[in-house]
């Protein structure tokens, strides 16, 4: 079966979603765990998450990364369109 | 049905259907999956085709103006109705974020239209020169096509395993919807039938609002 290569917008998607459950089960998780988790190489993840912080998605309260709302309403406004693209009959997700 | 009445409902779903318009280029501009921005031009041409016949009924009173306007509208829904099917055909491909397919919905959108153009020379109406309302007929069948593809693809694509049926049902009531209006246009074509043309435009009103009502019902289950 042919894999669907992810789009930038479906991997920070992927990578902000995973430290925001990460977040709320651990509270401080390991980088690698979620690099690992969102199917990345670490030198991507970190690429990943330097240009999610420089967004303003994901901040660094000292040794902690959080993820803000703005990553918030981002990960909500992507599962709402993909939902939508779902119902609509238009994604190979479904 | 009154011209009044008749004018408010397409201007009314000229708006519905820029609402959709929205709504798609955000989901493009969000996915970036090429094929996705068919559909905001096949919704266009609809928005545009519904333009163009409530402008034609303001005209009403001016044979040319009137016809102009009504040649505009069967063009413009046409290349709508395929924009949107093509858009679901290529949705089925992998390789979906490729430019080239934005050119492949519009070269395929193009020949079929201009298929309707052969088919009107290779099986003639019987009357001499083809008229809109002689076109228009070939036009509706075309669409009915169009249509009938796309509620095809949604029923291949629905897979009650994975819980999203209910999800489908809105846009397969749409999309059926839609076709039935066109099914009704046609029927009142050929016997003038009142009850088809109110039929016609309630069932593209509702088809068009449910369509809408599918983006608000989605990401409800995040939320």
């Amino acid at each position: 079966m042919k894999v669907q290569k992810r789009s930038k917008l479906q991997i920070y998607f992927g990578v902000l979603k995973i430290l925001r459950e990460e977040l709320k089960q651990n509270g401080h998780p390991s980088l690698t765990r979620v690099a690992h988790v969102a199917n990345l190489p670490y030198d991507r993840f970190r690429d990943c998450l330097d240009y999610l912080i420089q967004v303003g998605m994901v901040s660094r309260g000292g040794e902690k990364l959080i993820v803000t709302d703005k990553g918030c309403e981002f990960i909500q406004e992507f599962e709402r369109i993909n939902d939508f693209l779902r119902r609509m009959g238009l994604s190979s997700e479904i | 049905m009154s011209t009044e009445i008749l004018v408010v409902s397409e201007f009314v779903s000229v708006a519905l259907a820029l609402i959709l318009v929205y709504f798609f280029l955000k989901a493009h501009r969000l996915m970036r999956f090429v094929h996705l921005l068919g559909l905001p031009i096949g919704f266009s041409f609809l928005a545009s085709s519904y333009f163009f016949l409530g402008l034609s009924l303001l005209y009403k009173s001016n044979v040319a103006i009137s016809d102009s306007l009504l040649w505009f509208r069967l063009i413009t829904q046409g290349f709508g109705f395929a924009f949107i099917a093509f858009s679901y055909f290529f949705s089925s491909k992998t390789e979906r974020t490729t430019r080239y397919f934005l050119g492949l919905i519009t070269f395929a959108s193009v020949i079929s239209i201009l298929l309707v153009f052969v088919a009107l020379i290779v099986a003639p109406p019987f009357l001499e020169t083809p008229s809109v309302n002689v076109l228009d007929e070939y036009f509706r069948i075309a669409n009915l096509l169009f249509l009938g593809y796309v509620i095809y693809h949604l029923i291949r694509h629905s897979k009650p395993s994975n819980g999203t049926i209910s999800g489908f049902v809105w846009a397969l009531s749409a999309f059926s919807l839609l076709w039935l209006a066109q099914y009704s246009l046609l029927i009142w074509g050929i016997d003038g039938s009142q009850t088809a043309f109110i039929l016609a435009h309630v069932a593209r009103l509702v088809s068009l609002t449910l369509l809408i009502l599918v983006y608000y019902k989605s990401g409800r289950a995040q939320e």
